[in-house]
């Protein structure tokens, strides 16, 4: 009787409860029968039952419903379950795979319960409003879900005819997912990670002091099983970095850490490479580092120096991280066309375009838009001065860039040309500024080298 | 052989014949003889194998065959021909039971279920539990079936494909097929084309909008899933008049009056228009769309009621508007959101007074609680024993002795700034309660007392809705009736007989004329009524679960229709058509609908913990294919168990886990109508409203 196991009520109850109302010997067409009707019943009643739940716009069944439910169907309500708690049903064994349910019944001493203080009143019921959403978008309010929470990219329409801007709107370009575990880090790499922060932001020129910091970032330089710690750094990075931007000396420290970090052969930075750059890009190309004073020197210091870093991982993650080059040139070239930035930022921005791409980058990018950056210097002369440090030093900067190309290049030495008519030409094309220091070099090379970017700029023109 | 007819006993003469062929010797025409009469039944007639000699097998035997052969058919036939398998499945199954053949019954039910599960779940459990005939015969679902004949409109080539292979194949189970369906069905043949997915006529109906896949109207039961018990309303195109009633010519004389008062005193700001403007703008006049005013008589208006129309004025002109798609990316709603705490999973339903100070909750300890919604005192003009009671921002009504199942505010707005002690109050004063205990209350908000008792339902009360004006209200319960009372008369005015199952949601349409009601279980339509004659005047089909919402739009063209699956569907009055589909909840039920002033934009909450935003003017799926994206919403559909999914969708378990919930998870597509869609935080959401300002309100439970 393959298809009796499946009833909920099976014949075997049903002569149980016969034999408990004192019928002793019921017939197996009757036990069949009554044993259908029992399950036909009980559906009707479950029927019932579930139209209760959904008006009390509930999705759990409760006893309340099914007493309803027999109210309806005009059957007498079992008494004694009604309950906002689930029942508890006890186990008692009959014998072997004959398991015997009963609800539970707890024993109440009289004497304790009289005894016993009285309950809490429960709470009453209440109620809060806050914004669900403003002009279609949900504010992220300790009320509101979280997007982790929310899962909000599943509520957002997918498929043909979806509209891509809704799904911007709500904000949820880049969901990012918080993690939910906490990362435990042990107690000796905790108080590792502190005693690193300590010493490397410790600004006492007493040599114990700087001896400290040099050794906690040579610790972070050379030791291994510190792959658990490489998140907190680069957030510590990020974090010291977005709050300390008038302290050159902190980001200094910083960007050491950063190199630190990445020198670090035991350690496997690469996922957090994307994460590590904004920090290093803002201290090659932020608009003002520091304070302006005497320490301006600093400033460029830092700048050089993130320069090389950001080539450095440029190179060294070069394979995990595809698009890392072509994106951060793009970058390093539109703050350096944007000719309304800072001279500090026209500054990192060309040291990093020359770190991060050598002199074809020079030649290709830098060298061919000179002409059109005079306007830079000139507006950085009448603000500040022909001798203002800030303009020397982008003058400098630029004049060490360019020279770098007549050293690699292997330009032909022999016919020196005059160089009277060569300086026009030099100042026509890269501006008066630079024309005029780079014709006043007389370096043939880097003549020839500049003439030839120029000639072959001028051959892709008339292409 | 035609001798062999003039024989009365053909055996013992083909006897007699092979005797008289075997003494000639003539060998060959005697085997010809024996091969024929072994075919030959007693009286000499051909006998047939007949399919009736597998016993109870034949059902099942017949229904493969059928589905084998439409599966083998002409794709263009398909379509058309799936629609026939349900039908026999069912009559197969209630033949099995009724004969006695319980466990046949069941193997057959079994066997072929999986194919109907999507749409027919709720039949399908309700079979099951139908095991012996005399349930047979009490079920309402299988009464409804076995007392009805299964109407199929099938295409004339299809329909004769069909009769000749049926007959053809009668030993295999063909002539049970027919018998089927010559008992029970009532099969007709048309002239239209096929049906199919990109067959001409779909593709017409994509063009108005119906979907394809929708059952057609003509099929089914008349009263199962596809409604239309009522013979007299199989023209589901009766003329509706679905404009606004006029308004009464002295309160137009005085609400003008009023208007050029404040139009005096507060002249518009720049750009906007003056009231009046605005008032002739939206001013209900008498046409031939609207129904006159003498139809359904109204209490003569009051000085509230003059106040009440300047300040709808007012709002109108000054609410928030939302006119269609601005930009592509449709309205920037903003939704205020109500949670209740400590509710214990106790409270029922939620209701917002239109002039957004009050919140009734009605809770299934047969209590009804309203609270001020910005904690200021609620005054009682009676004082019990004359001592003073201690303000409260909350009063609790006492009176039913079954569940409160729903409460509703009478008709209410915002007083005017300027309003003062002479100015009538415009807050709401009466609240109806519907209850399990079979009755409906008429509380006064004044004296926080019950009014009046009404009696009249036989069963739990569902729903009850005020009237657009107030004065009227309707309900609906488990009798299968929808009621309409008068305020004034303690016995109902109309009662509303026609569906076939218990009556869960009702709504009004907003020019008062007509009622809405929508079914469950094995009914699942939606009805419209009208209240002056009391006929059913229109049959909407094509949920899928239980219907758990129903709304009408302010412009009285639309009505939206929310089930248990998670389904919207929009409705064009006029034309008795489906509009669309908006697919994007998740199931446990959709708990509340409610439109934008301008009837641009639907919002839609439930069960699954969102509150949605739906725009009603783009077509549900522009770029229809046939597999569209799912996407999978995992326990997401119960906003109680959300506890479940956010652990395995945490980024640190493997994201293999997160995969297995998926797939686990009933698939569920958002359509692209979907504006946004806002989750709480494990609040199953039972209220979402539109205020007259275009703000959503929004009540939910935080059931943690």
């Amino acid at each position: 009787m393959a298809t009796e196991q499946k009833l909920f009520w099976n014949s075997d109850n049903v002569r149980d409860v016969a034999e408990s109302v004192g019928i002793s010997s019921l017939n197996e067409e009757a036990v069949r029968a009554l044993s259908q009707e029992v399950e036909y019943r009980l559906g009707q009643v479950i029927t019932e039952a579930m139209r209760f739940m959904h008006q009390s716009k509930r999705t759990v069944l409760s006893t309340q419903d099914i007493s309803q439910a027999l109210k309806v169907l005009d059957v007498e309500p079992l008494y004694g379950y009604e309950s906002t708690r689930p029942l508890r049903f006890g186990e008692a064994s009959l014998g072997p795979g004959q398991p015997l349910f009963y609800i539970e019944d707890e024993e109440v001493d009289f004497e304790k319960l009289i005894n016993a203080p009285l309950p809490k009143v429960p709470r009453d019921m209440s109620f809060t409003a806050h914004w669900l959403a403003v002009e279609g978008v949900q504010p992220s309010i300790p009320q509101n879900p979280t997007t982790a929470e929310a899962r909000s990219t599943e509520l957002i329409p997918k498929g043909p005819g979806a509209n891509p801007s809704l799904t911007a709107l709500a904000g949820n370009d880049n969901v990012t997912f918080k993690p939910l575990v906490k990362h435990i880090v042990s107690k000796e790499l905790t108080l590792f990670f502190d005693k690193v922060r300590k010493a490397i932001l410790d600004e006492d020129p007493d040599p114990d002091v700087v001896l400290m910091r040099h050794s906690a970032l040579e610790s972070v330089r050379s030791d291994p099983g510190l792959h658990q710690l490489v998140p907190y750094f680069i957030q510590f990075i990020a974090d010291k970095v977005t709050h300390s931007l008038n302290n050159t000396f902190v980001l200094r420290q910083m960007m050491e850490l950063a190199a630190a970090v990445i020198a670090n052969p035991t350690l496997h930075v690469d996922p957090y490479v994307t994460s590590l750059i904004p920090g290093i890009l803002t201290c090659l190309i932020g608009k003002s580092l520091g304070v302006e004073g005497p320490d301006m020197m600093d400033q460029y210091a830092l700048r050089d120096f993130s320069s090389s870093l950001l080539s450095k991982i440029a190179t060294k993650y070069a394979q995990t991280t595809q698009e890392l080059r072509p994106r951060l040139g793009r970058t390093l070239l539109k703050h350096f066309l944007d000719y309304d930035r800072s001279l500090g930022t026209h500054y990192g921005a060309i040291r990093g375009i020359a770190d991060l791409g050598g002199t074809e980058a020079v030649r290709e990018l830098i060298i061919a838009c000179l002409g059109k950056f005079d306007c830079v210097i000139e507006k950085g002369i009448k603000q500040r001065g022909e001798d203002d440090l800030q303009v020397q030093m982008l003058i400098g900067c630029i004049m060490k860039v360019i020279s770098t190309v007549a050293e690699s290049g292997n330009v032909l030495t022999n016919g020196a040309n005059g160089d009277a008519d060569n300086e026009q030409v030099l100042i026509d094309y890269l501006g008066p500024h630079i024309g005029k220091r780079v014709a006043a070099l007389h370096d043939h090379r880097l003549n020839k080298a500049i003439m030839e970017v120029k000639s072959r700029e001028e051959r892709e023109g008339a292409e | 052989m035609s001798y062999i007819l003039f024989s009365t006993s053909a055996d013992g003469l083909n006897i007699k014949v092979i005797e008289y062929l075997v003494k000639k010797g003539y060998n060959r025409t005697e085997q010809m003889l024996r091969n024929e009469s072994a075919h030959l039944d007693k009286d000499g007639k051909p006998a047939h194998e007949r399919a009736e000699d597998f016993g109870t097998l034949k059902y099942s035997k017949g229904f493969r065959l059928l589905s084998k052969w439409i599966d083998q058919n002409l794709d263009i036939y398909k379509a058309e021909l799936r629609r026939l398998l349900w039908p026999i499945y069912v009559y197969s199954y209630l033949e099995l039971v009724i004969n006695g053949f319980t466990i046949d019954a069941q193997q057959y039910l079994a066997e072929f279920r999986a194919q109907f599960e999507n749409v027919h779940a709720d039949e399908l459990r309700t079979f099951e539990t139908v095991t012996l005939a005399p349930h047979v015969l009490e079920n309402e679902t299988t009464k409804l079936y076995r007392e009805n004949k299964y109407r199929l409109p099938l295409n004339t080539h299809v329909y004769y494909n069909l009769i000749t292979y049926l007959e053809t194949n009668g030993k295999f189970g063909g002539t049970v097929i027919v018998y089927l369906l010559q008992t029970y069905c009532e099969i007709r043949e048309t002239a239209r084309g096929p049906i199919d997915q990109y067959s001409f006529e779909a593709i017409i109906n994509q063009a108005r909008g119906a979907d394809s896949n929708d059952v057609d109207l003509q099929e089914g039961i008349q009263g199962v899933f596809t409604g239309v018990s009522n013979k007299d309303i199989l023209n589901n195109n009766e003329a509706l008049k679905l404009g606004m009633m006029p308004m009464e010519p002295e309160l137009e004389q005085d609400v003008r009056a009023e208007l050029e008062d404040e139009d005096a005193k507060h002249p518009p700001e720049f750009g906007k228009p003056s009231l009046i403007e605005e008032f002739d703008n939206i001013k209900r006049e008498e046409s031939v769309e609207a129904l006159p005013r003498n139809e359904i008589p109204l209490p003569p208006s009051r000085a509230r009621d003059v106040v009440m129309e300047v300040q709808k004025v007012k709002e109108n002109r000054d609410r928030f508007k939302i006119d269609g798609r601005t930009g592509g990316i449709g309205p920037a709603v903003s939704v205020c959101m109500f949670t209740f705490h400590n509710t214990l999973d106790s409270i029922t339903c939620i209701e917002f007074s239109d002039d957004n100070n009050l919140v009734a909750v009605g809770t299934e300890e047969s209590y009804i609680r309203v609270w001020n919604m910005h904690g200021e005192a609620l005054p009682s003009v009676v004082q019990a024993n004359g001592i003073e009671q201690p303000p409260s921002s909350s009063r609790r009504l006492i009176g039913h002795s079954a569940p409160v199942y729903s409460v509703s505010f009478s008709p209410s707005i915002e007083s005017p700034d300027n309003a003062d002690a002479s100015t009538p109050s415009t807050a709401p004063r009466l609240l109806l309660s519907s209850s399990s205990d079979k009755t409906i209350r008429l509380w006064s908000l004044e004296a926080w007392t019950c009014l009046v008792v009404y009696k009249g339902h036989e069963g739990p009360v569902w729903n009850v809705r005020w009237g657009p004006f107030g004065h009227y209200f309707a309900t609906c319960g488990w009798d299968k009736t929808v009621r309409v009372w008068g305020q004034d008369h303690i016995s109902y005015l109309r009662m509303m007989i026609g569906h076939d199952s218990n009556v869960n949601q009702i709504a009004w349409h907003p020019n008062g004329a007509y009622i809405f009601s929508a079914s469950d279980e094995a009914d699942k339509t939606v009805r419209m009524w009208s209240f002056v004659t009391g006929h059913c005047v229109r049959v909407f089909t094509g949920h899928q679960g239980f219907i758990s919402a129903l709304e009408c739009a302010p412009n009285g063209k639309i009505l939206a229709s929310a089930d248990g699956e998670g389904h919207i569907i929009l409705w064009d009055l006029a034309k008795g058509t489906m509009i669309k589909r908006c697919r994007g909840h998740g199931k446990g039920g959709i708990w509340s609908l409610s439109f934008s002033v301008e009837s641009t934009v639907l919002t839609s909450a439930g069960a699954d913990g969102t509150v949605r935003i739906w725009d009603i003017e783009v077509p549900a799926d522009p770029h229809k294919n046939a597999d569209g994206e799912v996407i999978g919403t995992g326990g997401q559909a119960d906003a109680t168990r959300i506890n479940g999914t956010t652990v395995a969708s945490q980024p640190s378990a493997a994201a293999g886990v997160v995969g297995a919930v998926k797939k686990k998870g009933k698939d569920t597509m958002i359509s692209p109508d979907q504006i946004s869609a806002f989750p709480t935080k494990k609040s199953p959401v039972y209220k979402v409203k539109f205020t007259r300002m275009n703000l959503v309100l929004a009540g939910g439970c935080y059931l943690p």
